[in-house]
């Protein structure tokens, strides 16, 4: 019983330091043997780059496939040039609890040039929202549950020391390593299908 | 028992050999024990050299720097091998100056991943590059002395006569 008890003891952190999912911000299998977590601003143009032409490369390869499980983790970095920057991933957070992150995503990351510059991130959330679902993100974005979501995601990566968005943080039998280069994608495949192998 | 100059200076020359030496060694092998695509995106992070030349370098780098490793403990082709170990500092501390200047935060690749440059890696480089360069002066010293060998410092040399 003792012995039960101390293993107990043991596994509570290990438990505690778990993957932390919102459903609404990942896809694939849960189960999958690896696990990818992408750190991204969305005021960042190669956060941008990544969304738009390596990402999907990612998903097709990895996450369709059961090989990998993908989570988004926010990372509005606080820096002048990206004020709007946590407004977007708290409206971003908002729209998953309604299952419509990847719509609101690609919209931010699509008109990224222009909202950055007008502050105008709202209309762009809502310009992919019908009526009811803009009325139930703009009540989400101020719950203090969806802020503490951001801010968790935040310290969960400056826990991992995280260097730059955007990062992918892969796990593969509990071990961590950052990914920031994406310029040739066949890097990032050759690195994971030699993890997977072993 | 009294040290002269002489006798310290082929002590210290064997000293600062094996600890570079051991250094590259371990560099080289810690490199090679990663998958490579790791450095080569450390490598492409410098934003220096082209993708292919990082794998390239990704591949071939780890190897050089043990085979340098092995010459500076071993004393073989001592002039060759320091004049390398001095370049590859050079490059590599030139380098990380230019991305630490730069604000870059991005991985010193020195000893495998997940190390930023920072003033500690400057600092540990730059202490790697002097040294390298004092035994690159020595080597090139000693060969010109009359009836030295070109072989590195060792308790063969004439050096160690007063």
């Amino acid at each position: 019983m003792k012995i039960f008890a101390f293993a107990l003891a043991a596994m509570l952190p290990c438990l505690a330091a778990g993957p932390d999912v919102d459903k609404g911000r990942s896809m694939g299998d849960p189960a999958a043997p690896m696990m990818f977590e992408l750190y991204s601003d969305f005021m960042c143009p190669a956060c941008k780059n990544l969304h738009e032409n390596v990402l999907p490369s990612i998903i097709r390869d990895y996450v369709t496939t059961g090989k990998a499980y993908l989570i988004f983790r926010e990372f509005p970095l606080n820096i002048p040039a990206h004020v709007h920057s946590r407004q977007a991933a708290g409206l971003a957070v908002a729209a998953s609890r309604i299952g419509k992150y990847q719509t609101v995503s690609d919209a931010l990351f699509r008109s990224q040039q222009a909202w950055g510059a007008s502050g105008k991130v709202w209309e762009t959330v809502a310009g992919v929202l019908t009526p009811a679902e803009q009325k139930k993100v703009q009540a989400l974005v101020n719950d203090p549950a969806v802020l503490a979501d951001v801010q968790r995601d935040v310290d969960r990566g400056m826990k991992a020391a995280l260097s730059q968005t955007p990062t992918v943080m892969v796990t593969y039998k509990l071990r961590q390593q950052p990914w920031t280069n994406f310029v040739d994608y066949t890097l990032f495949r050759g690195y994971i299908d030699g993890l997977l192998k072993k | 028992m009294a040290f002269s100059k002489s006798r310290i200076l082929p002590i210290a020359v064997v000293i600062l050999r094996v600890v570079l030496g051991g250094i590259f060694i371990y560099a080289g092998y810690v490199k090679l024990s990663e998958p490579w695509q790791l450095f080569a995106a450390g490598i492409a992070d410098y934003e220096v050299v082209p993708m292919w030349a990082a794998k390239f370098l990704a591949h071939t780098l780890p190897w050089f720097e043990v085979v340098i490793g092995v010459l500076l403990i071993a004393g073989r082709w001592f002039r060759t091998s320091t004049v390398c170990t001095s370049l590859l500092l050079l490059v590599f501390f030139s380098l990380m100056v230019r991305a630490f200047a730069g604000g870059k935060e991005i991985n010193c690749g020195c000893f495998g991943p997940n190390e930023l440059i920072s003033w500690k890696t400057l600092v540990r480089d730059g202490s790697m590059l002097a040294a390298s360069l004092f035994l690159t002066v020595i080597a090139f010293r000693n060969s010109r002395k009359p009836g030295v060998t070109l072989k590195a410092p060792g308790p063969d040399l004439a050096d160690y006569r007063e």
